[in-house]
């Protein structure tokens, strides 16, 4: 769900639901990278109800947009870790194997 | 970029190092580890007959908590949203059933253990703790469910069905996954050669965990297990007690840090990590594709209000 005003798309409040911290300030940090992003914080209205708000003030693109754009970020971050621990563990495997043939 | 090196890596526990990300990254990671990647445990108890000393509830709490070998869990369906079963929840597609069946016949008293649970499928069993690296004698045959008497008789239907650790514990693949910053240890050596042989050794051991130790030949203070420090500052108290404040300069580096994941063995150590990145991404997915634009109800107008100044 969007806050923000017809005129002025840059600046806009995401209201999410069924999320938390996990997701919020990972987001927060992403979109702090974006140098489009002018203001960036979230908040939880209340620890009862599960929901998110994540504030976005850009300098001129449309905050929808750019958060968009966070998100495809933090996911190609998100494929990079696990491309790198897919290729750690199958390192990590092959050395523990020349090991214990060396002993042999 | 990211960069991850592996340490050690076991069945049930994996140490890894994490380098050049953000502490928001590896928290995310670590919480959706701990409440958000699915697990199969037993969800729905039908008791037949059961005289044994514990009572009907206490029996299916504990057959929740086994853990339950889950590696078909992130393909399954969650049974709420499972179209294929007649809306008991209980079809093949989105749920395990499993059978106990225990009776003391002799003088003996008899343990009923996770091992007795008869799974419907073979890749959805309770997980076998007898061949792991603590292997005691009490763990060999299972988790023990009820312990039972002479003519006592426990017969129950259980049905698994897929969770996460948010709605109930018993649904969390691990036991303790843990984050700390890389510290990085300098040791003022002028400083250092001020102290006498016994100023040094009392020194080396206020610290509570074994971070420093005295070389044997050349009778200098070595760093020997950076990362057993623990962010205690006794170190450095003692070296302030001792008259030489900035003996040493221990500080976290912000971006690179060390991850300890234990399981339960329901997943396996790697395969957790990899299936929070997977969990991740779905939510991103999620947030990136919704497209709806609802208008804000009353109590969001005033928060709205509120924010453009009204």
């Amino acid at each position: 769900m969007e806050h923000g005003s017809h005129s002025d798309q840059s600046k806009s409040t995401f209201s999410l639901a069924d999320e938390d911290h996990t997701f919020a300030n990972s987001m927060r940090f992403t979109l702090n990278q974006d140098p489009r992003v002018t203001f960036c914080g979230y908040s939880i209205p209340h620890p009862s109800d599960n929901r998110v708000n994540i504030r976005v003030q850009t300098t001129g693109d449309p905050a929808r947009e750019v958060l968009k754009d966070a998100c495809h970020d933090l996911m190609l971050i998100c494929q990079h870790v696990r491309s790198t621990f897919d290729k750690a563990i199958s390192d990590f495997k092959k050395s523990e194997t020349v090991e214990i043939d060396d002993s042999e | 970029m990211p960069r991850v090196k592996i340490r050690e890596l076991r069945d049930d526990y994996a140490r890894f190092e994490l380098r050049d990300t953000d502490a928001s990254i590896a928290n995310a990671l670590r919480r959706v580890m701990i409440a958000e990647v699915p697990t199969i445990a037993i969800d729905l108890v039908e008791i037949e007959v059961n005289s044994s000393v514990l009572n009907d509830e206490f029996i299916a709490h504990r057959l929740g908590l086994i853990p339950l070998t889950s590696d078909r869990a992130m393909s399954m369906r969650f049974s709420r949203d499972c179209d294929a079963c007649d809306g008991d929840g209980q079809c093949e597609f989105c749920s395990v059933e499993f059978h106990l069946m225990a009776v003391c016949r002799n003088d003996e008293t008899q343990d009923v253990t996770s091992s007795d649970l008869i799974s419907s499928d073979h890749t959805v069993v309770p997980v076998d703790y007898s061949e792991s690296a603590a292997s005691i004698d009490e763990f060999r045959g299972g988790i023990t469910i009820v312990k039972l008497r002479k003519g006592q008789e426990v017969k129950l239907r259980a049905i698994a069905r897929k969770g996460i650790g948010k709605d109930h514990a018993k649904w969390s693949p691990a036991a303790t996954v843990t984050f700390m910053y890389e510290p990085e240890i300098h040791i003022n050596e002028d400083l250092m050669e001020s102290l006498t042989l016994e100023e040094k050794k009392e020194w080396v051991e206020s610290s509570p965990t074994p971070v420093f130790e005295i070389d044997q030949v050349t009778q200098q203070v070595m760093v020997v297990d950076a990362e057993a420090y623990t962010y205690d500052d006794e170190v450095i108290k003692k070296a302030e007690a001792m008259g030489k404040p900035g003996l040493v300069e221990i500080n976290a580096k912000q971006d690179s840090f060390i991850f300890t994941v234990e399981t339960t063995g329901a997943i396996k150590a790697s395969q957790l990590l990899l299936n929070a990145i997977e969990i991740l991404k779905q939510k991103l997915d999620a947030v990136r594709l919704s497209e709806d634009t609802v208008e804000a109800d009353d109590q969001f107008g005033e928060l709205g209000a509120h924010m453009r100044g009204g």
